[in-house]
């Protein structure tokens, strides 16, 4: 893969110093820190409850860490502008969060109609665009998120998400939910972006498949660290949980997958 | 691989060059858009050139690479593309773009007469919905009090606490305040007449009678029936409603009934607490105003009012009740899918039960002056 060749001369496009996040007692986070390099893309996987969610609430600065900073583009998070944070991040959410009251093209042109002065037809026009990019039909433009179906609202989201064509996307378990071909369809529509369009993307995950077939680098949340490396690194980690996440009985078919798409690729 | 995408700090574009070839410098991203059009525009009025350089082109995304497809389309030859915006322009131009569908538009005047026939078709469901409901409801009731077993007794207290004990600050509140707003008017409007005595007479006839339980029933139609629809909906919409079923549990019996009943014993009480605070706040405003000692505002009363104005307003009390705890939990069960639909079956739910409390208050008054009471 490319990764390696980035890593050595791009500076890091967003990093995290020493994320500290306690709820109460709970302690999530300890200390985590974490460098993502533009252009990468990389998984975070974890157990149910491990604070992979709050990690990404905290690196898109939703949710204001207990010690630690996030550096996006070099600046700390807390810092940037409403319209330089919106260029630089685009973020698809679980459920989708669209927005119910607005119709699928609606949706993608609040946020361009927003942050610049495009007039209404080149704003349709990207909408469009961005739909046709996300592989939707154009005519599901004018339908509401109600009419959608789970993976036609991932899709429209990840249309949403891009609208400002940010330099990173992060995917909130983007395949869950969803039968295994449209998850697929999902996957491939993530590597078709990142290659094109050279954006990075964070992906949030529990999907093996997803995570050994088109993850460059992953990070496992455990034991409230955080741990970092490719594939082939972390499948030697004699780490119990990641040991047991990447050698169980669901991992060899994922294994699998990962041998046929980086045979064909 | 390098990005293709524009960098945020460039934020200008320029187009230089003379006759056949053209330059276009800077970044053609969703901010420098509108700027790029506007000048090619004119560079294309002013020259027959037909090609344009982008090697000085430093940022591209994808409406900038949008607008270059668009050009190409137009007969203008692209030259010298940088080998990563060769990349997004192949994406863009690949894909095959068709304009937004038009959502149908509707002339105004036929939008009204069809806006009309929806609410026509929709009261016309709704007053079925109710009847229909009512008897189930009935019905369930009915059942429930043959086989006590069947009567959720700690489902009940919990919701007399919740809809009766919990709501009587507020309703004290109101009533003292209503009382105060009637004595007030009472004595401006009367004391010209030299009868502002007789306002005691206004505030007690009209808090026994009307005042006290129209304010307590709009008061727990919004706090109580708005919390029936919100529950009963909330559950809907997660399919707890089916998992009981599944489970062999009439969710009319466990959801339903035990709300009705609590909400028909509480509102008299509600009411009947409503009316002394209301005759409270009269004696207040009595004392204040007209110099009237509480001994004396109490023998007022006594002539004012006799049991049976009494009797009047604590009546309609529980046929209110019936019906905001029916269009609550109809409503709550009408929820369909999502969170948003909770939404808005609660909003119709306090509004219809509101109107049919008046609508119900109207027709009392109507019927009790035939009857003489």
């Amino acid at each position: 893969m490319n990764t390696a060749s980035q890593q050595q001369h791009a500076q890091p496009i967003l990093s995290a110093h020493g994320i500290v996040n306690r709820f109460g007692k709970q302690e999530v986070h300890d200390k985590i820190s974490l460098d993502i390099v533009s252009g990468e893309i990389i998984g975070i996987a974890g157990g149910s409850g491990s604070g992979k969610s709050v990690l990404l609430k905290t690196l898109t600065g939703l949710h204001k860490p207990n010690a630690g900073k996030v550096l996006l583009d070099g600046k700390k998070v807390e810092t940037l502008g409403q319209a330089e944070k919106a260029s630089l991040i685009g973020v698809l959410f679980q459920q989708g969060a669209l927005f119910s009251s607005l119709s699928v093209a609606q949706n993608i042109m609040l946020p361009i109609r927003e942050h610049t002065d495009l007039p209404p037809e080149d704003q349709e026009k990207i909408a469009a665009m961005k739909l046709e990019l996300s592989g939707m039909p154009a005519d599901s433009g004018i339908k509401f998120p109600a009419e959608l179906s789970g993976g036609m609202i991932k899709r429209a989201a990840f249309a949403r998400a891009l609208a400002l064509d940010p330099r990173i996307l992060f995917l909130d378990e983007p395949t869950s939910d969803l039968d295994p071909l449209t998850a697929s369809g999902i996957d491939e529509l993530i590597v078709k972006l990142n290659h094109s369009l050279g954006i990075t993307v964070v992906i949030i995950t529990h999907d093996l498949t997803t995570l050994f077939t088109i993850c460059g680098r992953i990070a496992v949340l455990v034991d409230k660290k955080i741990v970092v490396g490719t594939l082939e690194k972390l499948m030697q980690s004699d780490q119990p949980w990641i040991h047991e996440f990447l050698h169980g009985p669901r991992a060899q078919g994922a294994m699998t997958a990962r041998k046929r798409s980086h045979g064909n690729g | 691989m390098q990005r293709a995408s524009a960098d945020p700090s460039s934020s200008s574009i320029a187009i230089s060059g003379d006759g056949d070839q053209s330059v276009l410098e800077g970044a053609l991203n969703i901010r420098t858009l509108a700027t790029a059009r506007k000048s090619l525009q004119q560079w294309r009025k002013q020259h027959k050139s037909r090609a344009l350089d982008l090697g000085k082109l430093s940022g591209l995304d994808t409406p900038g690479a949008l607008f270059l497809c668009e050009l190409r389309n137009k007969g203008v030859e692209l030259t010298s593309i940088r080998t990563e915006h060769k990349a997004l322009l192949d994406l863009i131009c690949g894909l095959d773009l068709k304009p937004l569908p038009r959502p149908k538009t509707v002339p105004r005047w036929r939008e009204i007469i069809i806006e009309l026939g929806k609410g026509a078709h929709e009261a016309w469901h709704d007053t079925l919905d109710i009847i229909t409901f009512v008897g189930k409801a009935a019905s369930a009731t009915g059942h429930a009090l043959m086989h006590p077993l069947h009567l959720r007794v700690a489902s009940i207290s919990r919701h007399i606490s919740e809809t009766g004990i919990h709501a009587l600050p507020i309703v004290g509140l109101m009533a003292i305040m209503i009382a105060v707003v009637i004595g007030y008017q009472g004595v401006a409007q009367l004391r010209p007449y030299g009868g502002e005595d007789f306002t005691i007479n206004l505030i007690a006839v009209s808090v026994l009678r009307e005042m006290g339980v129209l304010i307590t029933a709009i008061m727990v139609a919004g706090r109580s029936g708005s919390a029936f629809t919100a529950e009963i909906g909330v559950m809907k919409a997660r399919e707890e409603i089916d998992a009981l079923e599944v489970a062999g549990i009439e969710p009319m019996e466990v959801l339903v009934v035990p709300r009705l009943i609590a909400l028909v014993i509480t509102l008299p009480l509600l009411t009947f607490f409503s009316d002394m605070m209301g005759l409270l706040g009269g004696a207040v405003i009595s004392h204040s105003l007209l110099g009237v000692s509480p001994v004396q505002y109490i023998e007022r009363i006594h002539q004012a009012v006799d049991g049976s104005d009494l009797f009047v307003g604590l009546f309609k009390a529980p046929i209110f009740a019936f019906f905001i705890g029916i269009i609550g939990c109809m409503h709550g069960l009408r929820v369909r899918g999502s969170s948003e639909s909770v939404g808005r079956e609660t909003t119709r739910a306090v509004v219809k039960s509101i109107f049919l409390v008046i609508v119900l208050d109207a027709l009392f008054s109507v019927l009790f002056e035939k009857l003489g009471l």
